[in-house]
């Protein structure tokens, strides 16, 4: 049978995808969280990494851009799994674009993280949604005529509760981002510069270890109500600082919106207790639902 | 006993409600109804109708022509004309209204009405569409709607415009009299639609003048023993299959004519489980997400299914088409998730409102790549019911998204369903190879003799997924003896659901087994072929298509051997199903009767066109009935 413990890695030498797997294995070691872990991937160099995984943690590869409501989904389903999605520029911002906006609506208690290296890898190293306009990498045939998205500023504006960004090469900082992301009760969203030694000759390692720095004046964390909307413009503000100094750090960070898996507890009361995955819904082949009321309503009788 | 009565009017205006309380009112005498609901894409102002047969026996269609038909607005009358054939209750206000002034009228049809009236040397107004009827020996009941309700609002000394909301009531109150119903049963009936007394006395008072109106011509008395029933719609049909199905995460973008459906389960997010054994009872959640799109709404599915729950979504043509690549996902991954395709009116966004058999071939070959898929096609309401729950077991057992088809025409129509014939208590769950403990080295994709693998919760093993080509471990393996072996795994699940689904129970058969001429229908024209077996001399055998994959072919082939007529009835252009039955058999339809113009099959028109491909042996009949 063919092992599973040592799947083959197909990254190229030096990837920065190798830093975001290392940190994330030790950061969900280091929280005793293994047997409950599921990372969901995208499509990508970065997809891949549900598939990579040294630790006993669950890994489901899914479609371009769609990691997101596959993980939306399975959370929902059994909100006592924690549930981290991989993905790349290209795969969150480009096709899945719509999914890493409405997730925010949401606030899932689920984990999203961006690998951000500028390109589309695995597809030789077109022009990802977070290359400059003007940007030519060595892939490009022209320079890149498309303005950035800034992946920061997009989280924070659609409603993620947890906001940070680190670097794939500085993996202590980056694990102890990771950590705090999962332990966050919230949608927590981390956009890690990821050198793609292969197609991005431009963000290279060299290029950001001279500029990414840790933020150590910011206070991310939101304490109360009125400091919601003081706190998120700082943090908005903070995001467009680019070029030659790179904040990485926690930006924002926000446990008083209420989860989407507390907003369905409003309306089905049940939720926690009896959710989907816990449900007995036969017993020996015979159904459990009682449906009796649900018809009762149409029943067609003479007192109605 | 069969008597059709339809009601119109623009949208937003009550005919909803006016069709609703009516329906209520005949069947709880007893007798059995259909109705099916015709709309716009639209919210307010469009011509909106509904048409509605009471029997005394079950009836699952509508005919051509109607009995009564009850108007309230000038498109109503000049729409419908056509179609009655005994009595017009009409607006005596709207009579001198020109057609060409009736703005919300699509211009095809003024013209076509504007020539009609013209060639019949009759002004091109409501009257004369009302003369041309009357030629026809149509009885015209004017009402004056206006002048009841002021005598209403003058004798109860309350506001007029206190009285428009009950002003709907008499258009039914005429009718109910025309039927024989008696006033009391009206009232009770329709007044328990008002909480306020104040709204049922006014009622009261409108159905009394009403009734002043007009003779009783048909008698419909009580009906005695009449069994217990529900009214129930194709959606809440379907809904609550679901619920009953132990299905426990829907996801859906809104889109007609599927919203419906999750809209009542999202009504009913917290139902009651009951331990058959203990009778001990406990709340459970039932989570349903409205999505960002379809994308999201198919992807969110599959993923909840991977904990070992029962999920699904439902959508329309225009959705599906966003669901494909998802449901591939769920194919190579055997995941189980039901998929409930609404069918409407296409290509691109078509014919919203109206039905289609249309997505047929579609929804067969959906997804590039090969991979098992199962696709159910209900026929009627309690099937719709009945198979909400089969598709959920269909789908544990074989690991493979399963695609539910139900047209517009029986999403939104309602009848009748008498309590036996939705079989509760003996439907069951068959959840497969599921297992909650699975051991320490378990793969997913194990290697099995039928190629159904054991299905372990995600969370409750280590276990990889991925929509790559994958081993039995779920990771990624371009190796070609691997893939030899996986892709015919997965294949083999379509093979051994063909060997275990019975295949009477994928085509039903009705009327003379034996008589040379054979159906071939599916989806909610197989209703009015069994109403017209039911209430005609034709002779004709009728093969109900319920599965399209696994397709029933030993048992469909057998069946068409040394007939003389096979006759494709369907409601597209291709006659798909018929391309179907020639795929897997061999044999080819001999005749068609088709239909595309986004309203259903009627009852006098088939029956028309059956004598005319029987008897004369009319190689394609195209039907066009409906407004
Ligand atoms: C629907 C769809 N379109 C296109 C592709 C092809 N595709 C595979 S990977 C990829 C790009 C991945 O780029 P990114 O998300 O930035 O991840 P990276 O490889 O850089 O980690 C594309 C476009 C696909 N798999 N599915
Ligand atoms: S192409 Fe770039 S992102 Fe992909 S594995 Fe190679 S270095 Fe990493």
């Amino acid at each position: 049978m063919a092992g599973h413990k040592f799947h083959w890695n197909d990254w190229c030498p030096g990837c920065g995808n190798f830093g975001i797997l290392s940190a994330e294995q030790q950061a969900i070691t280091e929280l005793g969280i293994t047997k409950n872990t599921v990372i969901v991937g995208g499509i990508g160099c970065s997809g891949k990494l549900s598939q990579y995984t040294r630790i006993p943690v669950s890994g489901v590869h899914t479609l371009h851009g769609r990691a997101i409501p596959f993980a939306v989904g399975i959370k929902l389903a059994n909100p006592s799994l924690e549930v981290i999605v991989n993905g790349g520029d290209g795969d969150l911002l480009g096709i899945g674009a719509g999914h890493f906006v409405s997730v925010g609506r949401r606030n899932v208690d689920i984990v999203v993280i961006l690998h951000n290296n500028g390109v589309y890898g695995l597809t030789k190293g077109q022009a990802a949604p977070t290359l400059f306009r003007g940007m030519k990498t060595k892939s490009l045939p022209r320079p890149n005529i498309n303005d950035a998205i800034n992946p920061v500023t997009l989280a924070l504006a659609s409603g993620y509760t947890f906001v940070a960004r680190a670097y794939a090469y500085d993996v202590p900082h980056l694990k102890e981002i990771i950590k705090q992301a999962i332990k966050h009760k919230g949608l927590a969203f981390v956009d890690i510069l990821q050198p793609c030694p292969t197609y991005n000759d431009i963000n290279t390692k060299e290029w950001y270890d001279k500029r990414v720095y840790k933020m150590q004046d910011m206070d991310p964390v939101v304490k109360s109500e009125s400091e919601m909307q003081e706190k998120l413009k700082k943090a908005i503000d903070k995001s467009y600082e680019w070029g030659e100094r790179i904040p990485i750090g926690i930006f924002y960070k926000n446990e008083l919106v209420p989860t989407y898996e507390e907003r369905i507890k409003t309306s089905a009361p049940s939720y926690y207790d009896n959710y989907p995955a816990e449900q007995k819904i036969e017993y020996e082949k015979k159904l459990t639902t009682i449906i009796d009321p649900l018809l009762e309503e149409r029943k067609v009788s003479e007192d109605n | 006993m069969r008597i059709s009565w339809m009601i119109g009017g623009a949208q937003g205006t009550g005919i909803d409600t006016s069709a609703n309380i009516f329906g209520k009112v005949v069947s709880t005498l007893g007798y059995y109804i259909y109705g099916n609901r015709e709309y716009h894409s639209n919210i307010k102002g469009r011509h909106s109708y509904f048409t509605l047969t009471i029997s005394d026996k079950k009836v699952r269609s509508i005919p051509e022509k109607a009995d009564i038909l009850v108007s309230f607005d000038a498109e109503t009358v000049l729409q419908h004309f056509n179609e009655i054939k005994g009595y017009i209750i009409y607006n005596e206000g709207v009579k001198g209204t020109k057609v060409e002034t009736v703005q919300s009228m699509e211009s095809e049809a003024a013209e076509r009405i504007s020539k009609q009236l013209e060639s019949e040397n009759l002004p091109k107004t409501v009257e004369g569409a009302l003369e041309s009827a009357k030629r026809r020996g149509v009885k015209l009941i004017p009402v004056n709607y206006d002048e009841i309700a002021k005598k209403v609002a003058e004798e109860a000394k309350v506001q007029l415009s206190v009285v428009e909301r009950v002003k709907n009531v008499i258009g039914i109150a005429v009718s109910t009299k025309l039927l024989g119903i008696n006033e009391e049963h009206l009232a009770k009936v329709a007044g328990s639609t008002f909480k306020q007394e104040l709204y049922r006395k006014l009622n009261v008072m409108a159905i009394k003048k009403a009734y002043e109106l007009t003779e009783s011509v048909y008698s419909l008395p009580k009906l005695e023993g009449a069994p217990e029933r529900y009214l129930l719609d194709g959606n809440t049909a379907v809904a609550i299959g679901k619920l009953y199905g132990g299905l426990r995460f829907q996801s859906y973008y809104p889109i007609t004519p599927a919203s419906d459906e999750s809209m009542y389960i999202e009504a009913h997010q917290e139902v009651l489980m009951e331990d058959p054994k203990t009778g001990d009872k406990k709340k459970g959640a039932v989570v349903v997400v409205q999505a960002e799109d379809e994308l999201a709404a198919v992807n969110m599915a599959v993923g909840a299914a991977l904990t070992g729950i029962r999920s699904s979504t439902a959508t329309s043509g225009p959705g599906f088409s966003l669901m494909v690549e998802g449901i591939g996902w769920a194919g190579m991954n055997e995941v189980p998730v039901v998929i409930t395709y609404y069918i409407r009116g296409g290509p691109s966004t078509g014919l919203p409102t109206r039905t289609s058999q249309a997505d047929l071939l579609f929804s067969m070959f959906a997804g590039h790549g090969e991979f098992p898929k199962i696709v159910v096609a209900s026929g009627t309401h309690d099937e719709a019911f009945k198979d909400a729950v089969l598709t959920l077991n269909l789908a544990e057992r074989y690991q493979t998204p399963v695609i539910h088809l139900v047209e517009k025409t029986l999403a939104n129509s309602y009848t009748t369903v008498p309590k036996q014939d939705l079989g509760v208590g003996q439907l069951y769950a068959d959840r497969g190879k599921l297992i909650l403990s699975p051991p320490e080295d378990y793969a997913r994709f194990q290697f099995t003799e039928d190629g159904v693998s054991p299905r372990a919760p995600l969370g409750k093993a280590l276990m990889y997924y991925t929509g790559d080509e994958h081993n039995e471990y779920g990771f990624i393996s371009e190796d070609p003896v691997n893939r030899n072996i996986i892709y015919e795994k997965r294949m083999k699940k379509l093979e051994l659901a063909d060997k275990e689904i019975p295949e009477e129970e994928r085509v039903k058969v009705y009327g003379n087994v034996n008589s040379e001429n054979v159906v071939i229908t599916w989806g909610a024209p197989t209703g009015v072929f069994i109403d017209i077996l039911e209430e005609t001399k034709l002779d004709f055998a009728l093969l109900q298509l319920r599965m399209f994959s696994p397709f029933p072919s030993r048992f469909v082939s057998k069946f068409l051997q040394g007939r003389k007529k096979i006759i494709a009835a369907e409601g597209n252009y291709l006659a798909q199903a018929g391309k179907i039955v020639k795929m897997n058999t061999g044999i080819e339809a001999t005749n068609y009767i088709l239909k595309w113009n986004g309203r259903p099959f009627l009852r006098d028109e088939v029956e028309e066109a059956l004598r005319n491909v029987i008897e004369k042996d009319v190689k394609k009949v195209m039907l066009s009935g409906g407004s």
